[in-house]
C-alpha cells in the first residue's frame, strides 16, 4: 500500500504534473490525485480513446500493441501508460 | 291455608374419603457402609521447552489480510502495474518538460480572422422617425435573437411616448434589417431589458413610468405576461435595470428591478393572473450607507440614493452591485434584514437595507457594474466621468482605474471568453475594447467611428457566439459587429494573471 503512494508521490513530484489517475480495465477510477468529478470525467473519456487507439494499432498490425498514448492540447498534454488491468493517466502542463 | 314448615336436615356419608385414610403405610431403608482408602503421586523428571513463529512473507500476508477484512479493497494489482510502467512514465515526463518540440505550434481549428467588421445595421424607422434612441440590447439565451429596446436617454422630463421593442432573429434566411421581425408597441419609454437565461421567449423590461414587464414573445395576440402597474409596491420613478435572478427553487427565476426613486424590489411572476408578486424590497438610504474610510458624504438634499445601476454576481447567490446617480458604488446582499429607514408606504412586504460595504465613490452617476465572470472578486464600473475602474469585492479602492473616453461611459462590460479583456461605450460613438493583459492603456480594438453626435448607448456579448457583438447607439441603429479572433481567444495564461492583478492591493 504504502509502495503505491510513494510511486504515485514521485511521479506528482515531476514537474509540472497537475494529476494522476489509475483506472483499472473497465474504466472506474482506482487511485487519484484529482477531484471526484473530473476523475469520474477524464476516466470515462480515456477509457473510450485507449481502446479506439489500441483497435487502430492492432488493425494496422495484428503482432503491433499500443504501448503509449499522449494527447497534446493548447493547455495541457494528457500521458496515458496502457497495461493488461490498468491504465495510468498524468496530465502534465510542461510549460509550467 | 300455608303454614311453615321446619324439615330435618338430610347427610350423604363420603364413601372415597374413609378409604384413603384406611390405606397408609410406612417404610424406610438405609445404604450400606463406603469403603475408602488414600494414596500419593510425586514426578521425578523435568524437562522445558518452547515454541516461536516465523515471519510470514508478503504475499501470504497480504492475501490474509484481504481475507479479514472486507473494507480495505486494495488489491495487490496496482503496485505490480505501478513498478512496471514507473519509469517509462518518469522518462517520458521528463523529457517532456525539456523539450522543445512544440514550441510556436499554432493549430488553427477555426476560421481565424483579423479584423472587426460590421456584419449588419439594424433599424427600425418609425422609431428613428420619432428620433428614439436605443436604450438596451439583449441577447436571448440560444444566442440568435437580439432584442432591442427604445426610448430616450438625455430625458428629464415626464413624458407619455410610447414606444417600441424589436426583435431580430439573425439565424434566420430573410433577416431584414429595416424590418424586425417582431414589434412590441410599448405604453412608455423602456429604459431597461433582460432577455431570460433559459427560456429564449421571455423578456423583462423596465419602463420609465416605473412599470415592470415580462413580455412572451411566443404568444401573438397579447405578449405581455405580466406587469405591475401602478401599485403601492410598484416603483414610482425610471426602471434603469432589471435583471433575471435564480430564486431558491431550482429552475424558478424572478426579475430584480432598481429605479432612481431608491428602491431596489424582486418580484415573482405569476403568469395565470398576468401579475407580478412582490417577494422582497430593498431600500436605500444615504443614513444607512455604511461609510468607508476615504468616502466623504457631502449632506444631500434627498435622503434617498437614486440607483442608476445594478449587478448580480454569479459565484455568489446573495450578494449584488447597485450604483447610484450621486456615484456611490456599494455591494449589498439579498439576504440582510435590517428594515431600511423609510417611512412605510402600505407596501405589502417590508422594506429591507441591503447596503453592506461601500467602495469609493465615483465623481459621478454610475451608469454600468459588472462582475467578472472569470474571478469572483473582479468587477467593473464605469461612469459619466469617463473613467472605468476595476474593483475587487475585498477592498474599497480601485485596482486600476483607465480614463477611457472624455465624454461618458454608457455601458462596461467582460468578455464572456477571454478573462482579461472588457469593453466600454462611450459617448462618442465607440465601443473600445481593453486588454489587461497588455501594457499599454489604449484600446486593443474600437468598434465603430468616432463621431461626437451619437452616443454608443449600450451593447452586449453574445454569450453563444462569443465574436458577436451587438451595439445600440443614439441614432436608433442597432450594429452586430464581428470581432476578430485574438479578441475571443483565451489563452493558456489568462487566468493566472487576473489572478494576479486581483490579488493586489490598492494604494
Amino acid at each position: 500500500m504504502a509502495e503505491v503512494e510513494e510511486t504515485l508521490k514521485r511521479i506528482q513530484g515531476q514537474k509540472g504534473v497537475q494529476g494522476i489517475i489509475i483506472v483499472n480495465s473497465e474504466g472506474i477510477p482506482v487511485k487519484t490525485t484529482l477531484d471526484n468529478s473530473s476523475t469520474v470525467q477524464y476516466a470515462g473519456l480515456i477509457h473510450q480513446l485507449v481502446m479506439k487507439a489500441r483497435s487502430t494499432v492492432r488493425d494496422i498490425d495484428p503482432q503491433n500493441d499500443l504501448t503509449f498514448l499522449r494527447v497534446r492540447s493548447k493547455k495541457n498534454e494528457i500521458m496515458i501508460a496502457p497495461d493488461k488491468d490498468y491504465f495510468l493517466i498524468v496530465i502534465q502542463n510542461p510549460s509550467d | 291455608m300455608f303454614t311453615d314448615e321446619v324439615l330435618d336436615s338430610v347427610s350423604v356419608q363420603s364413601l372415597w374419603r374413609k378409604s384413603q385414610q384406611a390405606a397408609q403405610e410406612s417404610k424406610g431403608c438405609q445404604t450400606r457402609a463406603v469403603h475408602s482408602a488414600e494414596a500419593v503421586v510425586q514426578t521425578v523428571c523435568k524437562t522445558i521447552s518452547s515454541t516461536q513463529t516465523e515471519p510470514q512473507d508478503q504475499e501470504t500476508e497480504q492475501l490474509l489480510l484481504l481475507l479479514q477484512n472486507r473494507d480495505e479493497p486494495e488489491p495487490p494489482g496496482p503496485r505490480g502495474f505501478l513498478q512496471r510502467v514507473e519509469d517509462m512514465v518518469i522518462r517520458e515526463l521528463v523529457n517532456n518538460a525539456k523539450s522543445h518540440a512544440f514550441d510556436g505550434l499554432l493549430v488553427n481549428w477555426e476560421n481565424y480572422s483579423q479584423q472587426v467588421s460590421c456584419l449588419h445595421c439594424l433599424q427600425h424607422p418609425r422609431a428613428q422617425e420619432k428620433g428614439f434612441h436605443v436604450t438596451s440590447v439583449s441577447w436571448s439565451c440560444t444566442g440568435s435573437v437580439i432584442a432591442c429596446a427604445y426610448g430616450r436617454i438625455d430625458d428629464g422630463d415626464w413624458s407619455t411616448e410610447r414606444s417600441y421593442v424589436c426583435t431580430w432573429n439573425l439565424n434566420r434566411r430573410g433577416l431584414h434589417s429595416k424590418q424586425a421581425d417582431l414589434v412590441i408597441d410599448v405604453s412608455a419609454a423602456v429604459t431597461a431589458l433582460c432577455c431570460h437565461p433559459k427560456q429564449p421567449a421571455l423578456i423583462a423590461g423596465g419602463l420609465y413610468s416605473g412599470e415592470v414587464v415580462v413580455w412572451d414573445t411566443s404568444r401573438t395576440h397579447d405578449p405581455i405576461l405580466a406587469q405591475t402597474g401602478m401599485s403601492a409596491d410598484s416603483h414610482r420613478e425610471p426602471v434603469y435595470k432589471v435583471a433575471w435572478v435564480p430564486l431558491q427553487k431550482k429552475g424558478e427565476f424572478g426579475v430584480l428591478s432598481a429605479s432612481s426613486g431608491g428602491r431596489v424590489l424582486l418580484w415573482m411572476v405569476d403568469s395565470d393572473q398576468g401579475r407580478f408578486v412582490l417577494n422582497a424590497a430593498y431600500a436605500i438610504v444615504r443614513q444607512q450607507v455604511p461609510h468607508s474610510s476615504s468616502a466623504s458624504l457631502k449632506a444631500c438634499g434627498r435622503s434617498t440614493v437614486g440607483v442608476t445601476s445594478l449587478a448580480l454576481s454569479p459565484w455568489d447567490a446573495d450578494t449584488f452591485l447597485v450604483g447610484s446617480e450621486g456615484g456611490l458604488l456599494l455591494r449589498c446582499s439579498f439576504s440582510s434584514q435590517t428594515p431600511a429607514a423609510v417611512p412605510s408606504e402600505g407596501q405589502s412586504v417590508m422594506l429591507r437595507a441591503p447596503a453592506v460595504f461601500s467602495f469609493r465613490p465615483h465623481s459621478g452617476p454610475i451608469h454600468s457594474i459588472h462582475c467578472s465572470p472569470f474571478h469572483r472578486n473582479l468587477f467593473v464600473s464605469a461612469g459619466t466621468d469617463g473613467q472605468v475602474h476595476l474593483h475587487s469585492l475585498l477592498q474599497p479602492n480601485p485596482l486600476v482605474s483607465l480614463r477611457i473616453s472624455n465624454s461618458y461611459v454608457f455601458q462596461v462590460q467582460w468578455s464572456p471568453t477571454r478573462p482579461l479583456v472588457f469593453a466600454a461605450a462611450n459617448g462618442q460613438g465607440e465601443v473600445q475594447i481593453f486588454d489587461l493583459g497588455r501594457r499599454s492603456p489604449r484600446a486593443a480594438a474600437t468598434i465603430g467611428q468616432g463621431d461626437a453626435g451619437q452616443a454608443a448607448t449600450c451593447f452586449d456579448f453574445n454569450c453563444q457566439n462569443p465574436h458577436l457583438v451587438a451595439v445600440g447607439k443614439t441614432d436608433g441603429t442597432v450594429g452586430i459587429w464581428q470581432l476578430s479572433t485574438d479578441l475571443t481567444e483565451q489563452s493558456s495564461r489568462e487566468n493566472s494573471q487576473l489572478e494576479q492583478i486581483a490579488n493586489q492591493v490598492a494604494e
